[in-house]
C-alpha cells in the first residue's frame, strides 16, 4: 500500500442515507458518494464504498485509514476504527467553519445540537427516541401530501403566511395536515407551519447548551430552505449551512482518519492495517 | 417499602420479615422478567408512566392472585403474600397510592410512616428540627402500638435497642467502605455499590450479621487501596458519579463502559448510608432511629445554606461527592417513570458545571421499563463525552481546581 498518499475515507451509516467521503493526500475532498441505508442496504456499506472508490479512481488498498460513523456504524467490516457521529460531526463542522461554536443537526431519524472549542465536542444534546421534527417527519409529510420531499421547502417559502401546527408527532401532524386540507387551507400555509414546528422543536432543543455564534446547521433536513429560513428567524440570526450538509459527518470520519494516520507516521509508526475486503456486513444475527 | 432505618429495626426486633417490593423490582428486571408485570399492570389499568417499581410490584400481585400462589417464573423464589404493608412517605410520592392499590389486591393491612424533610429554609428554624423529630419518634411509637396488637404480643425494648445499634453499626461500616473509594484508582465500581446496597437500604435479616460482612468489605476495599488495585481491569481513564438509580435490565452497558476506562466511583446520595452520628447519649431507641433517619435526609441543610446553595438543597451533597471523589464527569440517568429521582438533576447538572467545571452526560432511561432505555444511543453518546471530560479537565486545571 502506498502510505505516502495517505487517502483516508470517512463512512457515514445514517438511519437513511450512507454517505462515503473520501479526502487526498492534501485533505481535499476526491469523492463523495451517497446511497439509502434501508433495511436490505444495512449490511450494504461496501456497495456505497465501491462507488465512492470508482469515483475516486482507487482501489480500497489506496486508502490509508477508514473511520465509520453514524448508527450502523458497527456495520461496517471494511472500517480500521469507528468513531461516534456526534464527535465526527463536531470536526467536520469545524473544519468548514472554524468560527463556529454551535452545530444543529438533523438527519433522517434524530436531532443534536453540539457545541464546539477549538475543532473538539465540549458539550451535546440530543432529541428523545422519537423520530418527531427529524427528517423521517418531513418523508411522511411529502408522502402524505403526495409531493417529492424536494418540493417540500420551495413550496413553503411560497407562503403568505403560516399555519399553527401543535405537534411535530409524525402522526399527530399528519392528521392535522389531513384536518386542515379539509379545511381549504392552502398547502404552502400548511407546509410553513410544519417547517415552523420542527425550528421550534430543535431551537429549544439546543438552547439548553446555549446557543453562540456561529451557529452551524447541518444533516439532510439544512437542503430544506424552509427549515433553514424557520431557524434563522427563531435565533434571530444567521446561520451558516455547508454546501453538502449531508456529508459533514463524513467529513468528521475522513478528517479523524487522517489525523489518526498523520499522527502515526509523526510518531514513525506505520498506520495501523488490516486486510481490507469489500464484503457485506455480516450482522449479529448471522453470527 | 424502603423506610429509611425507621421501620424496619422496629419489625426485625418484633421477629417480622420484611420483603421490598422496589428491590424485588430490581430483581425482576435484572433477570428479564419484569415486562411482563409491568404489562399486567398497565392491563389493570394503571398508566405507564407510573414507577416502574410499583408496575412491577401491581402486575406481579395481580399475577399472584390470578394463580392462587407466587408465579412460578418468578425470579429468585418471588415474593410471598405478606401479613402487613408499611409503606413510607419519605422522598416519593408514588408510594401512598401504590401500597393503597396494593392493600386492596392483598387484603393486607397498611401503616404508612412519615419523614419530614422541609425543602425550604424554615426547615432550619430553631426548634423546627426537634420538632420533626419528637413527631418521628411518636408515630414509631404509635406504630409498636398498632404491631402489639396486630401481633398480640409486647416489644421487646431490650432487644429493639440492640436492632437500633446493629443498624447503625452496620451502616456506619458501609460508610466507612464508601469512603475509601476517593483513592486513585478507585478500588470499588459503582456496579458494586448497588450489588451490596440492598443489605443496608433494605436491610438484610441480622444488621449484626450485616455488619461484620461490610466490616470485611471495608478490609478487602482497604487492602486494595492500599496495593494500588482499582477496581477495573482497564487503567481508570475517568472517574465519575453515576446518579439516580441504574437501569437494572441494561448493567452490561457499564462493562462496555469499564472496557474504555470508565470507573464509576460514587452515586446518588440517597441511597448512601447516613454519615455517622454520635447518638450515644440518646438512650430512647426511637429518638435514636428519628433522630439518625432525619439526619440522613436533611443532614446537608446547614452546609448547603451556609455554601448560599439552598435552593438546591437535594442537589447540594454532589458538589461535595463529586469534588470529594474527584469525577471527570457526571452520568445523569432521569427515570422516566420517577419524578423524584429526576427533577432535581438539571440542578446538579447546572450547579456542577458552574461552580466545579465538571460536565454531565444525560442518559434517560427507566430502572424497570426496558422501553425506556436504549443502550446503544446510551454508549453512542458516552463515547462523545470523553472528548468533553477532557475539554473540562483542561479547563479545571487552568482555574486551579486540582483535578
Amino acid at each position: 500500500m502506498n502510505k505516502v498518499k495517505i487517502f483516508t475515507a470517512g463512512i457515514d451509516l445514517g438511519s437513511t442515507m450512507t454517505k462515503v467521503l473520501i479526502l487526498d493526500g492534501e485533505g481535499k475532498s476526491r469523492a463523495q458518494v451517497t446511497g439509502a441505508t434501508g433495511a436490505e442496504h444495512r449490511r450494504l456499506a461496501n456497495k456505497v464504498m465501491a462507488q465512492a472508490l470508482g469515483q475516486a479512481g482507487l482501489s480500497l488498498e489506496e486508502i490509508g485509514y477508514i473511520v465509520a460513523t453514524g448508527y450502523g456504524r458497527v456495520n461496517v467490516p471494511f472500517a480500521d476504527c469507528q468513531v461516534t457521529e456526534l464527535t465526527c460531526h463536531a470536526r467536520g463542522v469545524s473544519h468548514l467553519f472554524p468560527s463556529a461554536r454551535t452545530a444543529i443537526d438533523i438527519g433522517g431519524q434524530d436531532a443534536k445540537g453540539l457545541k464546539i472549542r477549538d475543532g473538539k465536542l465540549v458539550d451535546f444534546v440530543m432529541n428523545d427516541r422519537c423520530a418527531a421534527g427529524t427528517g423521517r417527519f418531513l418523508e411522511v409529510t411529502a408522502e402524505t401530501l403526495g409531493l417529492r420531499l424536494e418540493e417540500l421547502g420551495e413550496l413553503s417559502l411560497k407562503a403568505a403566511s403560516k399555519v399553527e401546527i401543535g405537534s411535530t408527532c409524525t402522526i399527530f401532524a399528519q392528521a392535522e395536515m389531513v384536518a386542515l386540507l379539509s379545511q381549504g387551507r392552502p398547502l404552502a400555509e400548511i407546509l410553513a407551519g410544519l417547517h415552523q414546528a420542527i425550528a421550534s422543536r430543535v431551537v429549544k432543543m439546543v438552547t439548553g447548551l446555549k446557543i453562540e455564534a456561529d451557529v452551524v446547521f447541518t444533516g439532510g433536513v439544512a437542503q430544506n430552505a424552509a427549515v433553514v429560513q424557520a431557524i434563522k428567524e427563531k435565533l434571530g440570526h444567521d446561520v451558516l449551512v455547508p454546501d453538502e450538509p449531508l456529508f459533514t459527518g463524513a467529513l468528521g470520519a475522513a478528517l479523524l482518519a487522517r489525523e489518526i494516520a498523520l499522527k502515526c507516521l509523526a510518531n514513525g509508526k506505520t498506520i495501523p492495517d488490516k486486510e481490507r475486503r469489500l464484503e457485506e456486513a455480516r450482522l449479529y444475527e448471522d453470527y | 417499602m424502603v423506610n429509611w432505618w425507621q421501620g424496619d429495626p422496629i419489625l426485625k426486633a418484633m421477629d417480622v420479615a420484611t420483603v421490598y417490593p422496589e428491590d424485588y423490582g430490581a430483581v425482576c428486571a435484572a433477570f428479564g422478567a419484569a415486562q411482563a408485570y409491568l404489562e399486567g399492570a398497565e392491563a389493570d389499568g394503571f398508566p405507564a408512566h407510573m414507577c416502574g417499581y410499583a408496575r412491577n410490584c401491581l402486575g406481579y400481585t395481580a399475577r399472584m392472585i390470578e394463580l392462587g400462589e407466587i408465579p412460578p417464573e418468578a425470579p429468585m423464589g418471588g415474593m410471598p403474600q405478606p401479613s402487613l404493608l408499611l409503606a413510607s412517605g419519605a422522598l416519593c410520592d408514588a408510594r401512598y397510592k401504590w401500597f393503597q392499590a396494593l392493600g386492596r389486591y392483598l387484603d393486607a393491612p397498611l401503616w404508612v410512616l412519615e419523614l419530614p424533610h422541609p425543602g425550604v429554609k424554615e426547615g432550619l428554624m430553631e426548634g423546627a428540627g426537634e420538632g420533626n423529630i419528637y413527631f418521628i419518634a411518636q408515630q414509631l411509637r404509635e406504630f409498636i402500638s398498632f404491631l402489639e396488637k396486630l401481633l398480640g404480643r409486647r416489644m421487646d425494648w431490650g432487644r429493639l435497642d440492640e436492632t437500633v445499634d446493629s443498624t447503625m453499626e452496620m451502616n456506619r461500616w458501609w460508610h466507612r467502605a464508601n469512603e475509601l473509594r476517593r483513592a486513585r484508582p478507585c478500588p470499588m465500581h459503582s456496579r458494586d455499590f448497588w450489588s451490596s446496597m440492598p443489605a443496608s437500604l433494605y436491610m438484610a435479616n441480622d444488621p449484626g450479621e450485616t455488619a461484620g460482612l461490610y466490616r470485611q468489605m471495608y478490609d478487602e476495599i482497604k487492602s486494595r487501596v492500599d496495593n494500588k488495585i482499582g477496581a477495573l481491569k482497564a487503567p481508570e481513564r475517568y472517574r465519575l458519579a453515576f446518579l439516580e438509580l441504574p437501569p437494572w435490565h441494561s448493567l452490561d452497558f457499564f462493562n462496555q463502559l469499564a472496557e474504555r476506562g470508565w470507573n464509576f466511583v460514587i452515586e446518588s446520595w440517597a441511597y448512601h448510608p447516613p454519615r455517622p452520628l454520635d447518638l450515644d447519649r440518646v438512650s430512647d431507641p426511637l429518638e435514636r432511629l428519628a433522630r439518625y433517619s432525619y439526619h440522613w435526609l436533611t443532614g446537608y441543610y446547614p452546609k448547603a445554606n451556609q455554601a448560599e446553595e439552598w435552593w438546591g438543597y437535594f442537589a447540594y451533597p454532589y458538589l461535595e461527592y463529586v469534588r470529594d471523589y474527584q469525577c471527570d464527569g457526571v452520568v445523569l440517568h432521569p427515570l422516566l417513570s420517577c419524578r423524584t429521582a429526576t427533577n432535581h438533576l438539571m440542578m446538579v447538572r447546572d450547579r456542577l458545571m458552574k461552580k466545579l467545571k465538571v460536565p454531565s452526560l444525560v442518559i434517560e432511561g427507566d430502572i424497570v421499563d426496558l422501553k425506556l432505555f436504549d443502550p446503544a444511543r446510551a454508549l453512542s453518546q458516552a463515547e462523545a463525552f470523553e472528548e468533553t471530560m477532557d475539554h473540562y479537565k483542561k479547563l479545571r486545571k487552568e482555574a486551579g481546581l486540582g483535578w
